[in-house]
């Protein structure tokens, strides 16, 4: 638990954040705890309703994000994107296992199952992109690049 | 409108660009408060600064940081306003002696103190003199049409550009001529503003710590506060050895000798301005020892971490410190 901020919110995504977030309100002294949710994934509706949470606070809040990270990121950059801070934000990650994948070819992002150094065809361009270890904490995606682009046709 | 400004003068390390520039107007500004217009002499139009900036003058043999109190842009004069501490150590008095058609010397300008780029709100704090960079700060917000409140404390009738900060932030302005009411009102401020607001303090070292305390209390992190403080005041400290990693060099460095005097006196030249512990020029890095922190530019995270230290001031807390020089 964060020990200083004034009031609390908390976000958990899908069943391993639910488990946390359950932990985390439990944790929370009576009346610091704002606004609890738990949703399936970072999809338009819950990060709607985060940025509502985040242009009313004041400052002294706090906000928990738990779940698998690419839900953890999405949701990060929309706070982050508001003004919070990271001394403002705790984060806990339940595993990695899908990423969002940004190409800088074509600016469009997949979505997949697939491990940092493996390759993965962009729905945008279907270039074959190499996941590169670089998270955009703006984006909340990895960056992508064209795997043969230094080879010779 | 095309100006061209002069290019920064060349330096080699040690060295701080200076213009020299001549007193162009001079004004009372509250009891005790001159404020002074500086210009090139030729006209030359002057660089621009970020809000919140100060120059150093060289008043006779001391050199003194005072903030600019203009919006910073560039080709402005520069405006500066200097409250007379008669038990200070002279800077405030010389300029106090200075006349329409004086010379002096005055660095370019520095920013340790400017307004953040990616605030939703800005929260300016001033007690008595210490208005001065919020000025700077509140015309730049203006321009710029940032959104921001200043709350000003200041003793009965002794507020230094009172009708000028009026117009400039017309209903933004709370203006408190009681320390309980101006910290009660700093409190209501801190305790209810939206996240993405930055708050900035400059005063008295009790109101910047009132303001750093409450803050805390109510929940901002360090990273959305902001002090500039007038200076530091030290004591003589303890004697160590400075070791030069790079050279080999040892350099003792006697109690009431600053760091930087000494490496100054055993031939290394370190880039320094204000040598007061503000300005963050003389920041040298650290390979082995531990710095005892005395100057108030770094950060808390920056003191802890313990790999650079301002040796204008600070010291060292063991017999060796060893420095990247």
């Amino acid at each position: 638990m964060d020990p200083v901020g004034r009031t609390v919110s908390v976000l958990g995504f899908g069943d391993p954040g639910r488990a946390i977030v359950h932990d985390w309100a439990a944790a929370t002294p009576a009346g610091r705890l704002t606004w609890c949710v738990v949703a399936e994934r970072a999809d338009d509706a819950t990060l709607t309703a985060l940025a509502a949470q985040v242009r009313t606070a004041r400052v002294g809040w706090r906000l928990m994000l738990a779940g698998p990270e690419v839900d953890v990121l999405a949701a990060r950059a929309v706070a982050t994107g508001l003004g919070l801070l990271d001394a403002e934000i705790r984060t806990a990650v339940t595993g990695a296992d899908h990423k969002r994948v940004s190409c800088p070819h074509c600016r469009v992002i997949t979505e997949a199952e697939v491990p940092v150094g493996a390759e993965v065809p962009c729905r945008g361009c279907a270039r074959r992109l190499h996941v590169y270890a670089h998270v955009s904490r703006r984006t909340g995606a990895y960056l992508g690049f064209m795997a043969d682009a230094e080879e010779i046709a | 409108m095309t100006a061209v400004l002069p290019a920064r003068p060349a330096t080699t390390p040690g060295e701080v660009p200076e213009l020299l520039l001549e007193v162009a107007a001079v004004a009372h500004a509250a009891d005790g408060v001159r404020a002074l217009t500086l210009r090139h002499p030729d006209g030359a139009p002057l660089p621009g600064y970020a809000p919140g900036s100060h120059v150093v003058l060289t008043c006779g043999d001391r050199r003194n940081a005072y903030s600019l109190t203009g919006e910073g842009a560039p080709g402005e004069a520069y405006r500066i306003s200097v409250l007379l501490r008669p038990d200070g150590r002279g800077g405030s008095a010389f300029v106090h002696g200075l006349a329409v058609g004086d010379r002096l010397a005055v660095s370019w300008p520095r920013s340790a103190f400017a307004p953040v780029a990616t605030a939703r709100h800005h929260v300016l704090v001033a007690g008595g003199i210490g208005i001065t960079p919020m000025l700077s700060h509140a015309r730049a917000a203006v321009r710029w049409g940032r959104s921001f409140e200043l709350v000003y404390g200041h003793r009965p009738g002794a507020g230094a550009h009172r009708e000028e900060v009026a117009a400039v932030c017309g209903e933004r302005l709370t203006v408190h001529e009681s320390t309980p009411g101006m910290l009660d009102a700093v409190a209501a401020v801190l305790a209810d503003r939206p996240i993405g607001t930055h708050v900035y303090v400059c005063g008295p070292a009790p109101l910047i710590d009132f303001v750093e305390r409450t803050a805390e209390e109510l929940g901002w992190p360090a990273e959305r506060v902001h002090a500039e403080r007038f200076s530091a005041d030290l004591d003589p400290g303890e004697p160590f050895t400075a070791h030069l990693s790079r050279s080999g060099v040892r350099v003792p460095v006697p109690p009431g000798v600053s760091l930087l005097a000494a490496l100054e006196g055993a031939g290394v030249a370190v880039p320094s301005t204000c040598r007061q512990g503000v300005c963050g020029e003389c920041r040298v890095a650290v390979v082995s020892g531990r710095p005892l922190h005395r100057d108030l530019y770094l950060s808390e995270a920056e003191r802890s971490a313990g790999d650079a230290v301002m040796c204008c001031v600070s010291r060292s807390l063991d017999d060796h410190l060893g420095l990247d020089l």
